[in-house]
């Protein structure tokens, strides 16, 4: 895997002259007639990989071998080798010729080579310590010829790139040999690679530029003269030496030959090897420009094997969790936190001809409220007496990308280029430079995301307060799960902590198979109950006195709360008058707005909006008709969302049962109204309270933005088309939120409303217009710019693979609410696929890719995303593998989702944790550290001497090993240790290390809020239950889906068909 | 004589369709272009649907009992859409997805229309052969 950059122009081509300046050698052999050894690999490579002599070389694949300076070697650091063997690679290959560029090229120029034998003997090899740059004196003369015979090796085929040219030399005969081979020219263009180097040509090695004049970035550079006395070889032994074979350390082409092991390191993991480092030296500027452009993972089975030519552990894993683009930053520092707005490229096409060969979704992900750490907090600006500034034309809000003109007097919008007068107001002079001498006082001009507080133009009605309306379910269901006592309990303990005290509004509603007002009036001590169950008709008795003001009623709502468990508890009612009370919760909230929690225990049954059992039918399954089941059956809810949407209220659905309660239909209220699923299928009190508790204590008392709308707008010529997520459209862009909070994202996707873009940066600004808690109307903007650029290749560059997969995972989710999930899953495949031929096809003109898959840096790990998505709750496998409600549950909750917990979502990080756990004084050093030792989800990582946790950032799953020593079981588990899991509660217990895990548990839990970690406990081989983890391990082929080899493989096939 | 009130009635019957057709249109452009609110839009377009959808069951069964046949086999792709749509509930306008459907819409109630125009012109032609041969029999 090495990471080539097609000919980028501007490196700095090598120097024409090699250092040495010494003539041509006179033995030069021309390449041709020494073949790269590639084919007889194995038998004649691996011999020699013997540590200590054997030196990588790096050339390989990429053409222009431009780097100037440093050994050749050095450019591609990232390549990891994947071959054990080199890694003491005393001699880094050194040559300054590398880059064999043209045919032309025969001479073998391994110039370098001068290492040598000249070293004192003793000498540590020194790593890195490039060789060059000997003087020739020191070249040894006389091995030359004997390496002659060892260079004949079999001549790579064309088309496989060649690999390595590694050539073993003779036996002990040749022990001074200083420098060897030359790997080979991976350059698809050249077929030949060169030959091993000769030990003779070093000392001609220099003269290598007027070989090649055509080619003047391939020449060998120089190498520096520095090194030159340290020749790593020194230390060899003199008989026994195997000649040094230098490995390239981009294996980049192994695909074709039969290689033992291919080595596909994807750029850019971690460096599985150390001799990666070692190998590549310093690394130079220059390289790294180089590399950017493509990885490639090579892909070959060797004819007649199973193996599938891939080496799973080489492939990229986002092991380090979600990476932000960060040149979109750099290049405007200006621009919104990525945590704002996320683009899928930062890159903008500028012709329709672009967006049709990009195949990704060009869009962004927004998440106007995103929380923000400590100190920095997005800044409130009030333009008390000029009003908010705003572009006449377009409506653009002021932003640091305006620029002013006419000594300050007139501004130009960044949007649509309208001059606009500056208030007298806001009038600041000019500074030589064309800014605004007030440029730093005014946040506004200074900061990507700023708050203004909104005059009275922006509010229809006065700012609502705070209101908070709960629908609770407690038939007798409810009851016997003690969901009615985890909700009284966790409201009351809130309510100091409600937003917008002292204006906040609170409300109740329960209902059975009649629904019951309560008045709560502040003059009364107790509250009053009102029965109605009249369901065809629905009215409110004292519409007046059902939603109270919390400030005022609280000892009435406290006592509501208190005694609202004991009041039910008898309750046999099976029935739920859901549809109806949904209504009344309608009729008392329609005057203010706010947020209505729903907590429903079972299927509606009663009065309007009545449920049907559905899905129990296996035959519908994989027809036409079984989308419609992840659909709302009863057009009431879609109505019903629409309405209190337009009412300003958003619901947020609590749902518990153990039975079908049709989420599907149900948690459309919550969709169209920007409102959150929470499921928790078969709630049992004892060991879901605690989660039940969090997430509704966290919904309660985050800070939410209340009827809201959000606009995003962006420059001329460019549309934004589609939204998805959990809202509804007011018009053709406006969103409207009745309740919107840090937990929601947004994703768009935009398109060309003109053929050609002329501009050369666009700009987008989200603007989301709210009523704080505070009882404030506040706008709240965030702006970016981004680049708009011609080439395809610079669109695959930027690309933000979180964006991406955000993008996907809402359309494949929305897929399967009208198509059958294979067709989704497909869909999502094809566009995986499609977006890599492209990326194949524009590169496989420069080079040839023979067998490899190559696929942008950026986008290294979009095919585990996609598999993961394949995999997700939401899309797999067929309806045996997931109910309908936790599907429809899933899906809901990953259409709200901001990007870096849906990647957390998709591939959920595993640690091993029972190392941290032993050791006896732990600091937080070592819980940092284990949090970050990440493992790739497969059984491979599972060790059974070992406990590890998973955390999908929605739960968290102990694994215990079979052979986890027992201490550790029993401190952990106390004297249940040996028991069946799955009736052990997981709880602190008296003992250090239980005490550690829990906190270690806890700060996983503090980093990441929004939902809580419910713990499982697993033990290996304890059937069914293992499948929780192992349903979750997505690099596994579980039943019937394909593992990531399996996946990459297929992919890989499908980019090559049609090429 | 008969034949010329047939027509005649037929093309009052079609008028009808036309104006509903081209009042569901209307809101839907109105909507495009922001004037409207997708609530408004969709119960004013929601509030036609079934009477047209009954017009034209009326139109069609109308054809078959004054004989003719060839109208009425020319206007059952129509009704045979319609009943389709209602017994899948998705003959409604979707308030909460109109924006996404927008385009559908449009498109079908513009084929319709390109539709009713077709039978309006043969209905024309229809009444005025009826008419000339009423002339010639005096």
């Amino acid at each position: 895997m090495g990471t080539e950059n097609p000919g980028r122009p501007a490196y700095p081509g090598r120097p024409a002259t090699t250092p040495f300046g010494a003539p041509p050698p006179p033995n030069v052999r021309p390449f041709s007639s020494t073949p790269p050894i590639p084919g007889s690999g194995p038998s004649t490579f691996r011999p020699t990989t013997a540590p200590p002599s054997q030196a990588n070389t790096p050339f390989a694949s990429s053409g222009p071998m431009a780097e100037t300076e440093a050994p050749g070697f050095q450019p591609r650091p990232p390549s990891t080798f994947s071959n054990p063997s080199a890694a003491p690679p005393p001699a880094l290959p050194s040559y300054g010729s590398p880059a064999p560029g043209a045919r032309n090229f025969q001479r073998f120029s391994t110039p370098q080579f001068t290492q040598a034998p000249q070293g004192p003997p003793a000498r540590p090899p020194t790593m890195g310590q490039a060789p060059f740059g000997t003087p020739p004196a020191a070249l040894v003369p006389g091995a030359p010829p004997a390496f002659r015979p060892t260079a004949n090796v079999p001549a790579v085929p064309m088309g496989l790139p060649p690999q390595r040219a590694t050539y073993a030399p003779p036996g002990g005969s040749v022990p001074q040999l200083p420098s060897e081979s030359v790997p080979s020219v991976p350059r698809p263009n050249f077929q030949q690679s060169y030959p091993a180097a000769d030990p003779s040509v070093p000392t001609g090695r220099p003269t290598v530029p007027p070989l090649f004049p055509g080619y003047p970035n391939q020449r060998p550079h120089a190498p520096p003269p520095a090194t030159l006395s340290q020749s790593p070889f020194a230390a060899r032994p003199a008989g026994d030496v195997p000649a040094p074979v230098v490995a390239s350390p981009f294996q980049t082409h192994q695909g074709g030959y039969v290689q033992p092991h291919t080595v596909p390191a994807p750029f850019g993991m971690p460096p599985r090897d150390p001799m990666q480092h070692s190998a590549s030296g310093p690394p130079s500027n220059a390289m790294y420009g180089l590399m950017e452009d493509f990885n490639s993972l090579s892909i070959g089975s060797v004819p007649g094997s199973l193996d599938p030519g891939v080496d799973s552990k080489a492939l990229p894993r986002p092991l380090d969790g979600d990476v932000e683009p960060t040149s979109f930053r750099e290049m405007f520092p200006l621009n919104c936190h990525s945590r704002y707005l996320r683009l899928t490229t930062s890159a903008i096409p500028n012709s329709q001809s672009l967006i049709s060969r990009w195949h990704l979704p060009l869009g962004a992900v927004v998440c106007p409220l995103a929380e923000v750490p400590e100190g920095e907090e997005v800044s409130i600006v009030n333009f008390a007496s000029s009003g908010i500034i705003r572009c006449r034309r377009c409506r653009t809000y002021i932003n640091p990308y305006v620029t002013f003109t006419d000594a300050g007097r007139k501004w130009r919008c960044n949007i649509c280029s309208l001059l606009n007068d500056v208030p007298g107001d806001y009038y600041a002079p000019l500074d030589a430079m064309g800014k605004r001498v007030d440029f730093d006082q005014r946040p506004e001009l200074a900061k990507g995301s700023v708050e203004f507080v909104a005059p009275t133009e922006y509010m229809v009605r006065p700012p609502m307060p705070p209101l908070y309306f709960f629908l609770i379910d407690v038939s007798v269901s409810a009851v016997r799960s003690g969901m009615i006592e985890v909700v009284a309990q966790t409201i009351r303990s809130c309510l100091d902590d409600l937003p917008g005290f002292p204006r906040t509004q609170i409300g109740f509603i329960t209902y059975d198979s009649t629904i019951h007002f309560y008045n709560m009036k502040s003059s009364l001590t107790q509250p009053q109950m009102m029965v109605v169950s009249d369901l065809d008709d629905i009215f409110v008795p004292l519409p007046d006195d059902l939603l109270v003001n919390l400030s005022e009623s609280k000892t009435v709502v406290e006592t509501f709360l208190d005694s609202l468990p004991s009041m039910f508890q008898d309750n046999v009612n099976v029935e739920s008058a859901f549809g109806p009370a949904l209504k009344a919760a309608l009729m008392v909230m329609s005057q203010l707005g706010g947020k209505l929690l729903i907590f429903q225990n079972t299927l509606p049954s009663l009065g309007v909006g009545r449920l049907k059992l559905r899905g129990d039918d296996v035959r519908v399954y994989g027809t036409d008709k079984e989308p419609a089941l992840r659909t709302p059956e009863d057009p009431f809810y879609k109505q019903m969302a629409a309405d209190l949407t337009k009412y300003q209220i958003g619901a947020n659905v609590y749902a518990f049962s153990d039975r079908y309660t049709d989420i599907a239909s149900i948690g459309t209220l919550a969709k169209y109204t920007g409102g959150q699923i929470y499921y928790y299928p078969a709630f049992q009190s004892a060991s879901h309270k605690e989660k039940l508790r969090h997430e509704l204590a966290r919904d309660l008392t985050r800070e939410t933005a209340w009827e809201a709308v959000m606009r995003i707008r962006c420059g001329k010529g460019i549309r934004f088309t589609s939204y998805h997520g959990n809202f509804m459209l007011r018009s053709t862009d406006l969103l409207a939120l009745p309740s919107v909070d840090c937990d929601k994202a947004y994703a768009m996707q935009l398109s060309l409303e003109e053929t050609l873009l002329t501009t050369q940066t666009v700009y987008f600004q989200v603007a989301l217009l709210y009523t704080a808690s505070c009882g404030e109307r506040r706008i709240r903007v965030h702006t970016a710019a981004a680049p708009v650029v011609t080439d395809l290749g610079e669109m695959y560059r930027q690309a933000d693979t979180g964006a991406v997969i955000s993008l996907f995972t809402r359309l494949a989710i929305e897929k399967t609410l009208s198509h059958k999930l294979e067709d989704a899953r497909t869909a999502v495949q094809q566009r995986i696929v499609k977006a890599l031929r492209e990326y194949r096809n524009l590169h496989s003109v420069q080079h040839r890719l023979g067998g490899r898959m190559i696929y942008p840096e950026s986008l290294k790990y979009l095919p585990l995303y996609g598999l993961a998505l394949c995999k997700s709750t939401a899309l797999r496998g067929s309806y045996a593998d997931a109910s309908l409600d936790e599907r429809s549950a899933a899906g809901f909750t990953m259409m709200a989702l901001p990007v870096k917990k849906l990647l957390k979502l998709l591939y959920p990080n595993l640690l091993r944790i029972d190392e941290y756990l032993l050791k006896p004084s732990a600091s937080a050093q070592d819980a940092e550290s284990t949090m970050k030792a990440r493992l790739p989800l497969t059984m491979d990582s599972l060790d059974s001497r070992g406990l590890y946790l998973f955390d999908d950032g929605f739960r968290f799953i102990l694994w215990f090993g079979r052979m986890l020593s027992p201490e550790i079981s029993q401190n952990l588990l106390g004297h249940d240790f040996a028991a069946d899991l799955s009736r052990v509660a997981f709880s602190e217990r008296d003992s250090e290390m239980s005490r550690k895990l829990c906190a270690l548990l806890q700060k996983i839990r503090e980093s990441d809020p929004s939902y809580y970690h419910l713990c499982h406990l697993v033990r290996q081989g304890e059937q069914p239950r293992e499948a929780i983890l192992i349903m979750s391990l997505v690099d596994d082929q579980i039943g019937g889906t394909s593992g990531y080899v399996d996946w990459i493989m297929q992919i890989h096939r499908q980019v090559q068909q049609n090429a | 004589m008969g034949d010329l009130y047939a027509w005649l009635v037929s093309f009052f019957f079609i008028v009808a369709l036309l104006v509903i057709i081209v009042w569901q249109l209307m809101c839907l452009a109105d909507l495009e272009f922001d004037y409207i609110n997708p609530y408004d839009s969709s119960s004013r377009i929601n509030r036609v649907i079934m009477p047209e959808f009954l017009v034209q069951g009326v139109l069609c069964f109308f054809y078959l009992v004054t004989g003719h046949w060839a109208m009425a086999l020319l206007s059952v792709p129509y009704l045979y859409y319609n009943v389709d749509l209602y017994m899948r509930r998705q003959h409604l306008v979707d308030v909460t997805e109109i924006y996404n459907m927008l385009k559908w819409e449009k498109k079908q109630r513009l084929f319709k229309l390109a539709y009713l125009i077709l039978l309006l012109f043969l209905t024309i032609f229809w009444m005025i052969m009826a008419a000339l041969d009423e002339h010639d029999h005096e």
